[in-house]
């Protein structure tokens, strides 16, 4: 009885600090196909959660709720509840433009926009916000700074941005993120596409990145979300199978799954 | 079999293999190369300043010089009518039509119109244009230099709206992804970011239309109809290259057939320089997504 009671409640292992998304029985259909069957969890604030699991166990899906981008294509339909400070944001009638003004997004592969640099970080903020000229620069210059990109594109904020290097690009994407001034950071998978030294200034970025932003990553590589992350939570053919203290995952997990996964004994 | 007997096989499977390709291309290319030299040598030896500065009304003696006008003249008219059209409609099937049933059934149809005979859109223009006008104004204008224009323009409609469609497909599905997560709304990111990212493709789709219709025979004959003096009025009947071609080479004079040549050759350069400025756009943009 305390054995069933314990394993029910341990995907919801307490975090420290405050709560920024709180996640219950989430449900996801892709055309039908039951993808995440009723994941809950609660994302600390200014803290970096890494969700980790073996390909298709989910884990982009989730990440891909938190701002509803999924809703763009036909057919796919998400159930239960996320509660961005109190809100639910599943509700229809929360609004996408505020939505995706607080909980910005970085994918995979960098995409900057084919325009300037400049352009490409001014682009989202002067959908949202009316600025002078000088306190756009000034707020671009900002941005690229934070995310570890002013010194390398200061002297060339007129040229296209797609001339950049990849983990450029990358660091560029996450200015253009930063920009809006969001709450949550949504990382997918992030470093897959770069080369093992971008990778390094990436992670180092988010650490830096956190004391302003609340930041989930999904990552395919377990060292990265053992270096980056405070929290953890592993998934596995659309459960979450357990969610808590990074070091505690990656050290003594409770269950046995998390444990051959992180042994590398299957995924 | 041993190691051996698969590899020579697999040899012997590539040699043919390599010949009958390499037939097809040479056959292919004696025919361009032969099409190019009799129309080049033709026209070369006809070439005359008399092409540029004199009409086609002194025969013989005369020029090119309003057929040349009145060629430029309904190609940029059909340009302006079909490019907008054109991009738009295929902007509309790309962002907006993707997997629907409706998007599905409008390529199908805008590919039927690309395979269409062209004397069918000419017939079609003088039934919907020619007549009426002829009818609205007791036969004052009736074959028109405007007619003849939107005759080339539906040739040119359905290659702008699949060009348009496939290069606005191209773009990865990333970057939509990237806009509209930035709160960014679907306009918006069509007008400043996907057009933008196709902008090379979609023009590339417009000068090939124009090439295209610029070497257009048949719809100009019973809409823009053909005229021996210089006009640059739309609802006059127009002169045009491709008709004055088809007119001259049916002529029995041999003076005649070096003006016709004249006339294909200067077609066959125009739409020669069309192709290399797309490959110079196309080539320009150094840098793009993989």
């Amino acid at each position: 009885m305390n054995d069933l009671a314990a394993a029910v409640a341990a995907p919801l292992a307490s975090v420290d600090g405050r709560t920024k998304i709180k996640v219950r029985d989430v449900h996801f259909y892709y055309n039908g196909f039951h993808a995440l069957k009723g994941v809950s969890m609660d994302i600390p604030e200014k803290q970096v959660t890494a969700i980790i699991g073996p390909s298709g166990c989910g884990k982009s899906t989730l990440l891909r709720i938190f701002n509803r981008i999924y809703a763009i294509y036909p057919k796919l339909e998400a159930k239960g509840s996320i509660e961005l400070d109190g809100e639910n944001i599943l509700d229809p009638g929360y609004s996408m433009n505020r939505l995706r003004s607080k909980v910005g997004m970085v994918f995979q592969k960098p995409v900057p926009f084919p325009m300037t640099i400049f352009e490409n970080v001014a682009y989202g903020i002067r959908h949202h916000e009316k600025l002078s000229k000088s306190d756009m620069e000034s707020r671009v210059e900002q941005a690229l700074r934070s995310s570890a990109l002013w010194d390398e594109v200061k002297d060339k904020l007129k040229q296209n941005a797609l001339g950049l290097s990849g983990g450029q690009q990358q660091r560029l994407c996450i200015a253009r993120a930063i920009a809006l001034k969001p709450e949550v950071l949504l990382l997918d998978e992030p470093t897959s596409a770069l080369d093992p030294i971008a990778t390094s200034r990436i992670e180092q970025l988010v650490e830096e990145l956190k004391s302003e932003f609340t930041i989930v990553i999904v990552t395919h590589n377990m060292q990265q979300a053992a270096r980056v992350s405070d929290y953890t939570a592993f998934m596995y053919i659309g459960e979450l199978i357990e969610f808590g203290n990074t070091e505690k995952i990656f050290t003594k997990p409770d269950k046995k799954q998390t444990e051959d996964y992180i042994t590398g004994r299957f995924g | 079999m041993s190691n051996a007997g698969i590899y020579l096989r697999r040899r012997l499977v590539n040699v043919i293999a390599l010949l009958f390709g390499g037939f097809a291309t040479v056959l292919g290319l004696i025919f361009l190369v032969w099409i190019l030299w009799v129309t080049i040598s033709n026209g070369l030896s006809a070439i005359h300043p008399r092409l540029f500065t004199k009409i086609t009304a002194y025969a013989d003696q005369g020029g090119l010089a309003n057929a040349i006008v009145g060629s430029l003249l309904m190609d940029m008219m059909a340009l302006l009518i079909c490019a907008p059209i054109g991009v738009l409609a295929g902007t509309y099937l790309a962002e907006y039509a993707n997997r629907s049933k409706l998007g599905a059934s409008i390529r199908f149809l805008n590919d039927i119109l690309l395979s269409a005979p062209s004397i069918v859109m000419g017939l079609f223009v003088y039934v919907i244009i020619v007549l009426p006008m002829s009818n609205l104004t007791h036969g004052n204008i009736s074959f028109s230099g405007f007619a003849g224009a939107v005759a080339l323009a539906l040739i040119g409609l359905p290659v702008i709206v699949r060009t348009t469609d496939e290069m606005l497909q191209l773009v990865p599905g990333t970057l939509r992804e990237a806009a509209l997560s930035l709160g960014v709304p679907q306009w918006k990111l069509t007008v400043q970011v996907l057009i933008r990212a196709a902008s090379s493709g979609i023009l590339t789709g417009v000068l090939l239309a124009l090439a295209r219709l610029a070497g257009e025979t048949a719809p100009l004959l019973f809409t823009a109809f053909g005229n021996n003096f210089m006009t640059v009025h739309p609802l006059d009947k127009m002169a045009s290259l491709p008709v004055a071609i088809y007119q001259y080479t049916n002529d029995p004079s041999p003076a005649m057939h070096s003006i016709a040549w004249a006339g294909a050759l200067l077609i066959t350069l125009f739409v020669l320089a069309l192709s290399l400025l797309t490959r110079l756009l196309f080539s320009r943009k150094k840098v793009s997504y993989e």
